[in-house]
């Protein structure tokens, strides 16, 4: 069997905040093989998205250990991690969180231009072929706002993708998207998997469950339950 | 084709217009004020030294008797002299709008020499005939034009009228506005029409190596001076300026050095306004800063965006400014060159000035936002993601204990006070802005009122009104008798007076001062001394001198004996005392002392009048003036002291007049300050507002709110003024009494300075918050709800 992508070991993480302090997630072990879908579910405040904050580097465990195809996400100073994770993680956001100011093909060229993964004049073709694999070629030249809630996502897992990240972390992705585009959209991640993406999905979506190959269930901070999947 | 990151910028600048604007503005207008002051420094300062030394100025001027071609030719065959010219200055009256002014007329030997250059401005040059050519700063003082005629009056002579034939400029000249002296260039011909002695009796000469060497200057002028007594004709004094020194230097170098420093302060205040107006942009791009992070934009590649962004409007504000301030600069240049009469017009602001404004204009901004760059790309993703659009520290701080308790007002009032330190760095900022143009505009008015206060306390020790000067002298007791007859007199005392110089290390002369001899004791004469004594009845041959005659000449301190000539004899002097008495170097004896060694009597009459205004003041000036003529008295001229005051204060005051343009133009930039602050708090509460109308606030409550946070930073940065006036005040008197003359140390604001301090920050106040509360006004409920 090969190394799993990622791999948590007693991971807490602990929060100052005005009322004291708050544990959000207390001592999760987990992995995540090369190719999985998997999901995590949980009530709002249970840890979910503190999970994903911790994989993608956003934020730092009080305690364990996150390593992420081989690099320990935990020790990386500061100044190296955005360029990791540019490079090795694509994130998916509840509300999008494109730039408005830039076009659709722009928001995804810009983690290239940052991490500088492609030549410049590559980068252009790139974004339009990722576009295109996600539907929405037709979009392109499009400021985010005049799009639909579903094409705008369409576009940030087009930028989730663009510089190939190993690990594509989506959080709440369907959340502020209608039945049929949140259907849609739970498709297009399957199909990724099924290219042999590896996702890390939160959500509240009970459908995304039919499309993950794992599920764990997070209790107050807790890792309650994992269930393989039918896709598993 | 630009990467997209840059798109972005440019596109986040054109989608905010209003607040790219307003940075564009605030740095334009700091770059304004400070590139239009330092073009008016450089033109000034390359005017005033260009004409000064392109006019030729005399190295030395010896005051001889007989100054005719032989003797000049002689003096030219010295080898160290290069040019030597004859003059004659004779003091007369000049008849303007009714009454009589000083008219100093000179007279030269060839008007073509090349010493004391004179450029023609209008009519003819040089004078001919029975004409005069007014010097162009008297103009406006004597109200004259060519084609015109002036009525001249040489002591009791009969007035004879002139035609003014032309207009010229003589930089080497004190302004005639400025000294209240009508200054006209005559013939040997119009002299001896006005009665007035016409042989020559200044020698003048430019020396031919070592010009900036005052000691070597004066060296030749000792050349000269055995020359010219070798020939029998006796030599009164040697007088060398400070070489390349304008006779109005100090004003010069006050007006430039206050220039520099405001120019620089302008500029930080400018700066203080560009990072309130990036922190507030910055703050708006939290949360795409923190989208950018979370694909992998570096903390340094997304600073670099916004320091690129800073320049890019540093660009902009440059380009529009700095020809503005080119402008703006020349004509103040102008305005200053006129009234130092001076000719900018041939300066040029040299090409280094201009990029070095255009490196600051660009550089700025960037050094400006350089902090809340750094501040802003640190702000981790997690919390930059989570950003509502407002500081939710800020939000969560609790309001000072102050605020908390502060009883007795309304809701929306206790709102306002509490926005007011919602952002306390931008608060901060601002307040620094607004309380610095106050301190600098309370400082002017300190400035101004110690100096009425200095000119008080000279004018206060001079207890006359009139003072008349002969042409020779005469009894004392004789004069007073006659000038106490004349109506309208309540007192009168006859003084004496001679000229003097000091004798330096081998037989070198100093440059002529007056001697001013009182009775003792004097009624109408009581300066304080600074240092020693002032004169008493029985002292000899004791000497008080001012301050400015010790800056002159060192060897004249208290306590130091001297040896002074003195009508062309060496005297032995004990100097005194030390006391503040003007602009000009002067010192004090006994009248006995003095007509003891000029062997002669008293030269002027100074005369308190009975009680009465001006107009009173001018009619006995008249008065005395005919009926000591008809007595036998050859008057020479006449003045009034309060004439006399107002050009002490014209000289002394234009600089605190500068400084109150200064603090005026600080004031507008806190202005400016305050408006942006307010727009963008504005901006970042357009959600706040929107809730505030749902709950029914009126148009009139949000104007209120918005008016009333800004009045709360305009007061506290009025009370912060205050004592931030003192140490502004004691700064400025310092550099004025060193340059000028000295001026009580100001501790205490002036109250009525204070008062209109207040006044003018709560004007600002309302009118800079004017627009940003009409802006809350306009939004809509549904438009803030939906704001992000």
């Amino acid at each position: 069997m090969s190394e799993p992508l990622v791999v948590m070991r007693g991971v807490s993480k602990c929060y100052d905040t005005p009322a004291g302090p708050f544990s959000a997630l207390t001592d999760v072990s987990l992995t995540v093989a090369r190719g999985e879908l998997l999901v995590v579910v949980g009530q709002s405040g249970s840890g979910k998205s503190t999970l994903l904050g911790l994989l993608a580097g956003i934020d730092r465990p009080t305690r364990g250990e996150v390593i992420v195809g081989g690099t320990p996400v935990h020790a990386l100073p500061e100044r190296a991690i955005s360029a990791w994770r540019g490079r090795a993680v694509g994130i998916i956001f509840q509300f999008f969180q494109l730039l408005p100011t830039l076009t659709a093909v722009e928001n995804v060229m810009l983690p290239m231009d940052f991490c500088d993964t492609w030549p410049a004049r590559e980068r252009r073709q790139r974004a339009l072929a990722l576009l295109a694999r996600l539907g929405v070629a037709d979009q392109a030249e499009k400021l985010p706002l005049t799009l639909s809630g579903g094409q705008q996502q369409r576009v940030a897992v087009a930028r989730s993708l663009a510089n190939e990240p190993a690990l594509l972390l989506a959080d709440e992705p369907t959340g502020n998207l209608d039945s049929r585009t949140a259907a849609a959209v739970l498709e297009l991640l399957a199909g990724l998997t099924g290219d042999g993406q590896t996702v890390v999905m939160v959500t509240h979506e009970r459908a995304a469950l039919g499309i993950a190959t794992r599920a764990i269930t997070l209790v107050d901070g807790w890792v309650a339950g994992a269930e393989a999947l039918a896709h598993g | 084709m630009a990467s997209p990151r840059w798109r972005k910028v440019r596109r986040d600048l054109g989608l905010h217009k209003a607040r790219t604007l307003l940075v564009v503005l605030a740095i334009a207008i700091g770059i304004l004020g400070a590139a239009s002051v330092l073009d008016t420094w450089t033109l000034v300062r390359q005017a005033t030294r260009d004409q000064f030394r392109a006019s030729n100025p005399p190295s030395a001027t010896l005051r001889t008797e007989a100054v005719d071609r032989q003797l000049l030719a002689r003096v030219r065959t010295l080898p160290a002299v290069r040019y030597a010219r004859g003059r004659r200055m004779v003091i007369a009256s000049a008849q303007v709008a009714g009454g009589w002014r000083t008219a100093e007329l000179f007279v030269v030997d060839d008007y073509r020499s090349p010493i004391g250059h004179v450029e023609p401005q209008a009519g003819g040059w040089p004078p001919g005939g029975l004409g005069i050519v007014v010097e162009r700063s008297s103009v406006d003082y004597v109200r004259t034009a060519v084609g015109e005629e002036l009525t001249l009056q040489f002591g009791g002579a009969e007035p004879v009228v002139l035609p003014v034939t032309g207009i010229a400029r003589d930089v080497g000249l004190a302004p005639g506005w400025m000294d209240h002296v009508v200054y006209g260039f005559v013939t040997p011909a119009t002299l001896a029409r006005l009665g007035a002695p016409t042989s020559l009796d200044d020698l003048q000469i430019v020396v031919a190596r070592d010009g900036q060497d005052r000691e070597a200057i004066r060296r030749v002028a000792a050349q000269v001076k055995a020359l010219v007594e070798s020939t029998g004709r006796r030599v009164g004094s040697v007088d060398v300026p400070i070489p390349g020194r304008h006779i109005h230097a100090a004003q010069i170098d006050s007006l430039l050095f206050t220039q520099e420093a405001f120019g620089l302060l302008a500029l930080l205040l400018s700066g203080f306004l560009v990072v309130n107006l990036i922190s507030a942009m910055l703050a708006g791009q939290v949360r795409e800063i923190g989208i950018m992070k979370a694909i992998g934009g570096r903390s340094g590649q997304i600073g670099l965006l916004y320091l690129g962004m800073s320049l890019a409007l540093g660009v902009v504000a440059s380009a529009v400014a700095l020809p503005a301030a080119a402008v703006l600069g020349r004509a103040y240049a102008r305005f200053t060159g006129d009234m130092l009469n001076f000719d900018v017009a041939a300066a040029r602001i040299p090409a280094s000035m201009i990029l070095l404004q255009f490196a600051v204009g660009l550089l700025l901004p960037v050094v400006a936002a350089a902090l809340p760059v750094l501040h802003g790309c640190r702000i981790p993703v997690s919390a930059a993601l989570r950003d509502l659009g407002i500081d939710a520290r800020a939000a969560a701080r609790r309001p000072h204990p102050i605020l908390a308790r502060a009883g007795g007002l309304t809701r929306p009032l206790l709102l306002s006070l509490r926005n007011a330190f919602r952002r306390r760095q931008r608060m901060a900022l601002t307040l620094a802005t607004l309380a610095v143009g106050g301190a600098v505009y309370l400082g002017a008015v300190n400035l101004r009122a110690a100096i009425v206060g200095a000119v008080d306390l000279l004018f206060s020790s001079l207890r006359f009104d009139v003072m008349l000067r002969f042409d020779r002298p005469y009894p004392p007791a004789a004069l007073e008798e006659a000038a106490a007859a004349v109506e309208g007199v309540a007192r009168a005392e006859a003084w004496s007076g001679a000229r003097a110089t000091a004798v330096h290390d081998g037989g070198v002369l100093g440059n002529p001062f007056p001697i001013i001899a009182p009775p003792l004791p004097s009624r109408m004469l009581a300066l304080a001394a600074q240092q020693g004594r002032w004169l008493r009845p029985g002292d000899g041959r004791a000497l008080v001198v001012n301050r400015r005659l010790v800056e002159d000449e060192p060897g004249l301190r208290p306590g130091a004996e001297a040896t002074l000539m003195v009508a062309g004899r060496p005297t032995r002097w004990r100097v005194v005392g030390v006391v503040e008495s003007g602009l000009s170097p002067s010192a004090y004896a006994r009248r006995e002392t003095i007509t003891e060694i000029v062997g002669g009597g008293a030269t002027a009459i100074v005369v308190a009048a009975a009680p009465g205004g001006l107009g009173a003041r001018l009619t006995l000036l008249q008065r005395l003036r005919s009926q000591l003529a008809a007595g036998g008295f050859e008057v020479q001229s006449g003045t009034l002291q309060a004439q006399q005051r107002k050009v002490v204060e014209d000289h002394l005051l234009m600089v605190a007049g500068f400084l109150g343009v200064m603090g005026q133009l600080m004031i507008v930039v806190g202005g400016l300050g305050l408006a942006s602050t307010m727009s963008l708090a504005v901006l970042e509460r357009t959600r706040e507002i929107g809730v505030l109308r749902a709950l029914g606030a009126s148009h009139r409550s949000i104007v209120i709110l918005v008016q009333v946070e800004g009045l709360v930073i305009a007061l506290l940065s009025w009370a912060i003024a205050l004592p931030l006036s003192v140490p502004m005040s004691v700064v400025l008197g310092k550099v004025f009494g060193r340059i000028m003359i000295q001026v009580p140390a100001a501790l205490a604001p002036d109250a009525s300075g204070v008062v209109r301090w207040l006044l003018v920050v709560v004007a600002v106040s309302l009118v800079a918050c004017a627009l940003p509360a009409w802006s809350a006004t306009r939004i809509s409920t549904a438009a803030a709800l939906s704001y992000e």
